[in-house]
């Protein structure tokens, strides 16, 4: 478990640096690593990632509202259907077949690439 | 009334498959609000973090009633990435963070291939143990 916690912190440490020389979110590094360096499944990798990204973006944010950089009138009308969204995708998630899952993981995540290659 | 119609389905979609994902949704939100409502670059990425904030509260909330956020792991996870993304902000000032990105970007495409090989031997593997609520 103490070998757990160190790949954990390693992760979070490169997802982190990542995310800050890049403006991506950590999500794209912390699910790959859960799943296949500390061999969760993906629904575990999903539910831990968004824990991740609770604190992540949270912390960002008040970087980017200090700034003046947020919209929140735009913001209020994205979360009102985000939020509802979140509760349905996270619930499916732990329905559909861990396959699936982490077949329209993958798709998003070349997407995703291909876009910072582009 | 239009726009604020297609800004709520906007959200519903992006925050329905980040949540399943484990993502943000900064990945849909960005670019929609650029392309879709002619926002610049950096006040995308503002308005979009202050939407993932609460969108990534709910969706750890409903993922944990499963049973599938691993708190113990969390919690180094996300001390560790604020130190990173400090560490990473001085970099990309510092350094030529187009060729970076491009070859980020090309890690990324490696990671999707490794994934969907991984998934690939699942064999259709059915989703984890009883929803215990």
């Amino acid at each position: 478990m103490t070998t757990a916690l160190t790949k954990a912190a390693v992760l979070g440490g490169i997802a982190g640096v990542v995310a800050g020389m890049f403006g991506v979110g950590g999500g794209v590094i912390v699910v790959p690593g859960l799943v296949l360096w500390l061999s969760l499944s993906q629904q575990q990798a999903s539910g831990t990632s968004t824990a991740t990204i609770v604190v992540s973006s949270a912390a960002a944010l008040v970087a980017f509202g200090a700034a003046g950089s947020v919209d929140w009138p735009t913001a209020a009308l994205l979360l009102a259907g985000s939020v509802i969204g979140a509760w349905i995708g996270a619930r499916f998630a732990h329905r559909v077949n861990e396959r699936s899952l982490a077949i329209v993981f993958a798709l998003v995540l070349a997407v995703a690439g291909l876009r910072m290659v582009i | 009334m239009l726009e604020a119609f297609a800004l709520i389905i906007v959200g519903l979609l992006t925050g329905a498959l980040a949540a399943a994902l484990g993502l943000g949704g900064g990945v849909i939100f960005v670019p929609a609000l650029v392309v879709l409502f002619s926002f610049d670059q950096h006040l995308a990425q503002g308005t979009s973090l202050a939407v993932i904030v609460p969108t990534a509260v709910v969706a750890t909330i409903a993922h944990a009633r499963t049973g599938n956020v691993q708190w113990r792991l969390a919690t180094p996870i996300a001390a560790a990435g604020l130190v990173g993304a400090v560490l990473g902000a001085q970099v990309a000032l510092r350094l030529d963070a187009d060729v970076l990105r491009r070859a980020f970007g090309v890690f990324l495409v490696i990671l999707a291939v490794r994934m969907a090989w991984r998934a690939w031997r699942l064999n259709g593997r059915p989703a984890q143990e009883a929803d215990p609520s």
